[in-house]
């Protein structure tokens, strides 16, 4: 436990004192604020080509200004964009070990290397998580100001679930993204990955087997292309946690027996 | 303990290349160990070895009575560590990089970190961005980082990287300090001979990744080549006369001769007399012994060959 506390403290005081953390962050709020902005011109179109939100050649977006559809576009939001922002993150926590050299500072320590790593995890997993619920307040404040239509607490804690619980499976998938962070010894490696992943979740959705297909699942999870029960089944769930498993434990044996020699 | 370190026909390879080849390593507690060798000779592989951050192909790797095993098992409280080039957090303070290693070394107390600082010379410097660090200060942060648990055993790949001369002397003596004073085993990497020279009590020289001598500083003046070093203002006269009298003649940059046959050595007043009969008289003539250097250079040429 000691262990993993000293771990804990380092990785928190260098993700608090890094720029890249609160960058991603800043990009992410751009969602509530974006559907905030579509809930505005959805509610009044003719009220939003007056003030200069559109043009007057917009193709204007089909749906309703109502907190059903905010929540939606959240969702959407977390599933598409989560994916990457975590990757990012992910990426930054262990590939600078390898950008800056700093990574054999951590390996010949009574510390041991497993603690390091899981405490990175948990860092990842708390700022990812932080983020997402940041981004679910700020979508909460925007609907209130734009004063939408549609609200009940039973939507409130559905939406909170989907998009939490997105959030709850994009992030053990973040192990593959370590991986590569560090046998690739660096950022690119893994960045690559994290595209191709993105690439082929929407591919095996579009075709229809993603459920089958782990980097597909929280996208489903999320309610974007229709109910949960509909989409995934028990299966999805097992693939997605024995994909992680893998994900870990590779991770893992990587850190604790692979030359290293940066 | 017997040994501070002990490898036993340590070798390792990537693919085709051996870069450690069947090195057999002891280092006595209280010993400053200076590891010589070219770029790629395979110093760093070694260190690493001993660090437990790669796994040998072949042999063993014990430090400190503790067998350096897989999965990074070690007894990495008692040593400290300083691996090529120094790294640190950029974004982070001197000291918080150095907060940091006290957790992760496990130091309970608290002042270490401030005391490691004072120590090094860098308190000025305490609250700089690593990332704003010159070489000189990054390597003392480096050092501070190795110096922070008081280690037993520390183990410096090329301690005087980017120091000034004055930061060279300082962390000699920081060394002799250690060992002297607290009995701490120093095994070091350096290009810097005359480092070494000055502070090794043993040197083992690496060469195309085979340990190919190992000697007490004190044996160098026993091994060391010696040799007759002759100016004269008439070279032609004196290599001629030289040559004639049968000696094995090599010319140096400088315009000198050297002569490196026993009976030139032991008795330069001959070669004196021989040239002075010759109308070429020594304006320089000398007994030297090859440096550490010399010797480094002259091994190392021999196995290339």
């Amino acid at each position: 436990m000691i262990n993993l506390s000293s771990g804990l403290w380092a990785e928190a005081l260098k993700m608090l004192r890094s720029k890249v953390p609160y960058f991603t962050a800043l990009g992410f709020t751009m969602a509530p604020l974006s559907g905030g902005l579509f809930m505005v011109i959805l509610k009044d179109p003719e009220a939003a080509k007056t003030l200069g939100l559109i043009s007057t050649k917009a193709q204007l977006l089909t749906g309703t200004a109502d907190w059903p559809a905010l929540f939606g576009f959240l969702g959407q939001a977390v599933a598409a964009g989560g994916m990457i922002l975590y990757a990012l993150i992910t990426i930054w926590v262990f590939g600078r070990e390898f950008s800056d050299h700093t990574v054999k500072e951590s390996l010949a320590l009574p510390t041991p290397r497993e603690a390091i790593i899981t405490a990175k995890f948990i860092v990842i997993a708390l700022w990812s998580l932080s983020i997402t619920l940041i981004i679910f307040g700020i979508g909460l404040i925007v609907g209130r100001l734009v004063n939408i239509p549609g609200w009940s607490e039973e939507l409130l804690r559905n939406s909170f679930i989907g998009i939490m619980g997105t959030a709850v499976l994009t992030l053990p998938l973040m192990s593959f993204v370590a991986l590569l962070s560090s046998a690739g010894r660096g950022y690119l490696p893994a960045f690559g990955w994290t595209i191709l992943t993105v690439f082929l979740a929407n591919l095996s959705a579009i075709l229809g087997w993603g459920d089958w297909f782990p980097w597909a699942i929280p996208g489903l999870f999320s309610g974007a292309v229709g109910p949960r029960s509909d989409v995934l089944g028990y299966h999805s769930y097992v693939i997605l946690t024995a994909t992680s498993i893998i994900g870990f434990a590779a991770s893992y044996w990587w850190w604790r027996n692979a030359d290293q020699t940066r | 303990m017997e040994y501070a370190i002990e490898t036993n026909g340590l070798s390792k390879s990537y693919r085709e290349v051996r870069a450690v080849d069947a090195v057999s390593l002891r280092v006595m507690p209280g010993e400053i160990y200076g590891f010589l060798g070219l770029n790629g000779a395979g110093k760093t592989t070694t260190i690493r070895a001993l660090l437990g951050m790669i796994r040998p192909s072949e042999g063993s790797v014990k430090v400190l009575d503790q067998d350096v095993g897989p999965r990074g098992r070690g007894p990495w409280s008692r040593i400290g560590h300083l691996v090529e080039r120094p790294s640190a957090y950029p974004e982070l303070t001197v000291r918080e990089n150095l907060e940091i290693a006290r957790r992760l070394q496990k130091i309970t107390d608290k002042e270490s970190t401030s005391r490691v600082i004072e120590r090094l010379g860098i308190a000025s410097y305490a609250q700089r961005k690593a990332g704003t660090l010159s070489t000189g200060n990054l390597q003392r942060l480096g050092l501070a980082r190795a110096l922070l648990h008081e280690p037993e055993l520390l183990i410096l790949d090329e301690p005087a990287n980017g120091l000034d001369p004055a930061g060279v002397v300082e962390i000699r003596e920081l060394l002799r300090e250690l060992t002297h004073g607290k009995g701490v085993t120093v095994f070091m990497s350096s290009h810097i001979l005359t480092e070494v020279d000055r502070l090794a009590t043993r040197i083992g020289i690496i060469h195309k990744g085979k340990l190919i001598e190992e000697l007490d500083a004190g044996q160098l003046d026993q091994i060391s080549a010696r040799f007759l070093v002759i100016k004269t203002r008439n070279m032609n006269a004196a290599f001629n006369v030289l040559k004639d009298a049968g000696y094995s003649i090599s010319t140096e940059p400088g315009d000198s001769i050297r002569l490196k046959d026993a009976r030139a050595v032991d008795a330069p007043d001959e070669v004196a007399q021989a040239l002075v009969h010759a109308g070429a008289s020594p304006t320089y003539l000398a007994v030297e012994q090859e440096n550490l250097e010399d010797h480094f250079l002259r091994l190392t040429a021999e196995k290339s060959e």
